[in-house]
């Protein structure tokens, strides 16, 4: 079944994960409200048919949460523990917030999303920007593939060679190709009447549905109640 | 039309730019889960490496609000990746400090672009404030999310109010330094290929 949502639900989600992920939990319930906000955005995504991701990220934040509870504790020491202690924060703290923006980020289209931050009386310019910046990350990780392949077939690897031209050899080709896929997007942008001075109107009609509002107040309960439960008992 | 605004070419420069710089940060951000002290060394390395893209985009502003307007997305995706709403108007602050820097060289003066270069990266200073305004429960709360002691004490001892001023400063200074690095390496590749 698929359930698709408002962009403004999605920012929304997003917006209230980054809160609860900052605020640190520290009791089991805590813990709990936490780890079902993270699975919301995994069914999402299995929802959508986007398997391999969902699997994914599952996998990556089951294995860091089953670590930390289990096998790590404030006495271990030693390099291996510190990398695995490192690698189990990184993913527990930042990883809700990523599967939300990850989510929210492959399922919108982007004229929904102008069309909601229309909706929202964002200004054009914050927009766009953002619009841009959400669409380059898998264009950037695309590019930095060819380009590592490419350096792979002249010989240029990591651990040979220092540091510097490592940095510089995958960097430079990558703004290039960068600079050049911003010129064709501007191309294409001004066809689509960005920046005119009309007030654009949009093919999709954006409109809130039950599963938008359903969604909307389960994650400001889980929100009110994790800030309750940290912060008032 | 008029010149003087920002049209939709300038902010799909800026988004170009702005996802290049996170993803040198979060690059940067990763070494730093190895051992706290390299969270400290972000001030030398994200404004190092971070100059390239930087000096990139400073050839192409050339309209108040670029820079501004960058630091404005910086500081959503900061909050949105989870580094707190604390450090958000620091970040906006430094953005709209740098470009008024670089808006008074006309964005041609290269000494004013070294200086603003310096002011902008004080947003990498920002990602520490949440660690030396609430170091106390920041610090307890670490611990009881599976950090270690070990890694905590060496965080507390190499960010807190005593070397914050420090890291500012070393911030700065390593700004204006990766901008004169950043802007050869401009020159070396772009300005000949004529790209710039």
């Amino acid at each position: 079944m698929r359930i698709t949502l408002d962009p403004r639900t999605k920012l929304f989600m997003v917006l209230i994960v980054s809160m609860v992920v900052l605020m640190p939990a520290t009791t089991p319930l805590l813990w709990g409200i936490r780890i079902c906000m993270t699975m919301i955005p995994i069914l999402l995504l299995l929802s959508e048919k986007r398997y391999a991701s969902a699997i994914r990220f599952l996998i990556f934040y089951g294995v860091a949460l089953i670590l930390t509870f289990f096998f790590l504790s404030k006495e271990s020491q030693g390099i291996l523990s510190a990398i695995l202690i490192g690698y189990c924060g990184i993913v527990v703290q930042f990883m809700p917030g990523i599967i939300t923006a990850w989510y929210c980020v492959r399922t919108t289209k982007i004229g929904e999303f102008m069309s909601a931050m229309q909706k929202m009386h964002i200004p054009d310019g914050i927009a766009i920007s953002l619009a841009v910046v959400m669409r380059f990350f898998p264009t950037i990780k695309e590019e930095y593939g060819s380009i590592r392949d490419a350096m792979k077939m002249r010989g240029i690897m990591f651990g040979g060679g220092n540091a510097l031209r490592m940095v510089e050899f995958r960097m430079i080709p990558l703004l290039f190709s960068c600079v050049n896929i911003g010129d064709e997007l501007s191309a294409a942008a001004i066809t689509r009447g960005l920046g005119g001075k009309v007030r654009r109107t949009s093919v999709v009609e954006l409109k809130l549905h039950a599963q938008d509002v359903i969604l909307m107040m389960l994650f400001t309960a889980a929100l009110l109640v994790f800030v309750f439960f940290k912060y008032f008992r | 039309m008029n010149s003087s605004k920002l049209q939709a070419k300038d902010f799909i420069t800026i988004g170009i730019f702005t996802a290049l710089l996170i993803v040198v940060e979060f690059l940067c951000g990763m070494l730093g889960y190895i051992h706290p002290y390299i969270v400290a060394s972000y001030v030398i390395l994200i404004p190092i490496v971070g100059s390239i893209p930087m000096m990139l985009f400073y050839t192409k502003v050339e309209k108040f609000g670029m820079i501004s307007i960058m630091s404005v997305l910086l500081a959503i995706i900061m909050f949105v990746l989870g580094m707190g709403y604390l450090g958000a108007p620091l970040i906006i602050a430094a953005g709209v400090a740098a470009d008024l820097i670089a808006r008074s060289g006309k964005y041609k003066s290269f000494k004013k672009t070294i200086l603003s270069h310096g002011v902008f990266c004080l947003w990498i200073c920002a990602n520490y404030f949440p660690v030396i305004v609430t170091a106390d429960s920041y610090r307890e709360d670490l611990i009881k999310e599976g950090y270690s002691t070990e890694y905590c004490d060496n965080l507390f001892r190499a960010i807190n109010s005593k070397t914050i001023s420090v890291l500012l400063i070393l911030c700065f200074v390593f700004g204006c330094i990766g901008a004169v690095i950043g802007k050869k390496v401009v020159k070396k590749h772009f300005e000949k290929a004529g790209i710039v």
